[in-house]
């Protein structure tokens, strides 16, 4: 049975549609180069004033055009379905993924809510019950976050609200934010580099880029290992690195990171949780603040590089205009 | 008193495998946590464990992998299998790499309990021996239940957690019959999704080890309108 389905799969029935059309093809031209002549004498004696005596090449390539253009047909339906089926494959990963994504933090408040019912419990553990949770529900909200964005977020309609940002602070204060993950990763952080940078931004998508890129640096790299956040700035642009020690990312994977649903699958990752769309969104939201999105990393298990680059001339002018 | 049940909790989100350690340990169970597979396997050379909790999605190895690596060695180790997978296929798939139990996330804490307690009631049970010796022959086959492996008819096998323990069961109460309903509850214990036709396919499997012809089964047989009924000297 599943030999028998192996048959229909489209690149066998591509081939075979190709095999088809040069079959087809051949006899075409066979057929024709045979009983054009005995077809014209037939003709001929029915209607002698349509025939032409010689040779009709103008037929033969009609024939040849026709066939052409079924294939290129057939060619184009192959290469959409090609894509629609990736997309589809895509897709149905993304909501197995999501769905654990969903339900690991949802776990966890569901069952502190239920110890807290069922269990008598002491007034530390109940506090530190709450702050677990509360953690959850961050996740959860900022997942929910990746979601919405990823499903309405088309750069033309997205709309941002820019405003002038003092970036060490903002930085600072993202990273205050995720205190408690870094606490849990048992991670160092290290700010580096200028403070006193004001650049345009809309601070809410700013933050899920920032969310996104430091929660994939703790989830993938080892419990212990440091995190450094690099902000320089160059003639137009004011680049922030995130820089960790972690599972890093070969050649094939650095080219497809930022693609939607795209998530890198190796042994060692297959169980951190994700949905592949934190990446997919940074970069429309970077790219919708005309900056740039990067990433190196020398190869597996040598870490990565984030860096986002955001332009800085428009901080001149909003500067002027503050002034 | 008796002592203590030892639990192996095998769960990367620290969120849970604390919320889990929290609530078995006011049950009065020992816990210890695993963050990964293969450390739940390192543990599992080193210590003796009444159960373990095993998460599906783990970093390093898998938990469907855990549960294969521990069932090659121990056919019967109770596994309770937690995930956020909640379709039939992952279900199946968990119970097939040699999970007693499986529980969807998010669960309801009193379920959980219960579960664990119904797994440890049932492989307590288990554990009593039939005989002096833990090794049961009848005609020319024999089962030991130590180590769950067994001669069939053609040739010796592992019989997996679950077909041990019906074969114990009929073995246990020979000569009567064995309800349906009971077969369920002492082997697949509280769980109200698994039907009496379960059972059935057990025993069809079971009768293709141990019968010549399973057609006409001599040692299993069915006993109508009762359930089925060992018959060691047919």
């Amino acid at each position: 049975m599943s030999k028998l389905k192996a048959l229909f799969h489209p690149i066998f029935i591509f081939v075979g549609i190709q095999v088809a059309w040069i079959v087809l093809m051949a006899v075409w031209i066979n057929w024709y180069l045979k009983n054009s002549r005995k077809f014209q004498e037939f003709a001929q004696k029915i209607r002698p004033d349509l025939f032409a005596d010689e040779f009709n090449w103008i037929i033969l390539l009609e024939g040849c055009f026709l066939m052409l253009i079924i294939l290129a047909g057939v060619y184009i339906i192959f290469v959409y379905w090609n894509k629609q089926a990736r997309l589809n494959k895509l897709q149905s990963n993304f909501v197995s993924s999501v769905s654990h994504e969903l339900k690991s933090p949802l776990a966890s408040i569901q069952l502190y809510l239920e110890t807290l019912k069922y269990q008598e419990v002491s007034k530390e553990d109940s506090e530190d019950f709450v702050e677990t949770m509360l953690t959850d529900t961050e996740r959860l909200a900022s997942l929910i976050d990746n979601i919405l964005a990823s499903s309405k977020y088309d750069p033309k309609s997205m709309q941002l609200q820019f405003q002038p940002v003092e970036m060490g602070a903002f930085i600072r204060e993202v990273v205050l934010g995720l205190k408690r993950q870094f606490e849990e990763r048992n991670c160092q952080v290290k700010l580096e580099g200028e403070e006193d940078l004001i650049l345009l931004l809309d601070q809410r998508a700013m933050r899920m880029v920032f969310n996104n890129l430091i929660g994939n640096a703790l989830r993938y790299s080892p419990v212990g290992s440091p995190l450094t956040i690099r902000m320089q700035k160059n003639k137009k642009y004011c680049e922030i690195e995130f820089i960790d020690q972690g599972m890093g990312l070969d050649k094939r994977d650095m080219k497809k990171i930022f693609k939607k649903f795209y998530r890198v699958t190796n042994k060692d990752s297959q169980n951190i949780e994700g949905a592949g769309l934190g990446l997919f969104i940074s970069n429309e939201i970077v790219r919708s603040h005309k900056g740039q999105i990067r990433v190196f990393s020398e190869g597996r298990g040598k870490g990565s590089v984030f860096t986002v680059a955001l332009p800085l001339n428009r901080v001149v002018k909003r500067k002027a205009a503050v002034k | 008193m008796a002592q203590p049940k030892k639990i192996l909790v095998v769960e990367d989100e620290s969120h849970l495998a604390k919320g889990l350690k929290f609530n078995l340990e006011r049950e009065g169970y020992v816990v210890v946590v695993a963050g990964d597979g293969e450390a739940a396997l390192e543990l599992m050379k080193g210590q003796t464990f009444d159960l373990m909790v095993l998460d599906l999605m783990l970093p390093k190895m898998g938990g469907i992998e855990v549960a294969r690596k521990i069932r090659e060695t121990n056919t019967r180790f109770p596994i309770l299998m937690l995930s956020a997978k909640s379709t039939e296929e992952d279900k199946a798939a968990g119970l097939e790499a040699g999970a007693d139990d499986y529980l969807a996330k998010p669960f309801h804490l009193p379920e959980l309990l219960l579960r664990v307690k119904g797994i440890l009631r049932r492989w307590e049970w288990y554990k009593e021996p039939i005989h002096d010796q833990e090794t049961f022959h009848f005609g020319e086959m024999w089962i030991n239940f130590d180590t769950g492996k067994a001669q069939g008819v053609s040739k010796e096998f592992y019989l997996t957690a679950k077909e041990a323990l019906v074969m114990k069961l009929l073995i246990s109460k020979k000569g009567q019959a064995v309800t349906r309903e009971e077969l369920l509850e002492k082997v697949w214990g509280y769980d109200p999704e698994t039907e009496t036709r379960t059972v059935d396919n057990f025993i069809a499997r079971l009768r293709k080890y141990f019968e010549k012809k399973p057609q006409k089964p001599r040692f299993i047989i069915t006993v109508r309108e009762k359930g089925y009924q060992f018959n060691p000297d047919p």
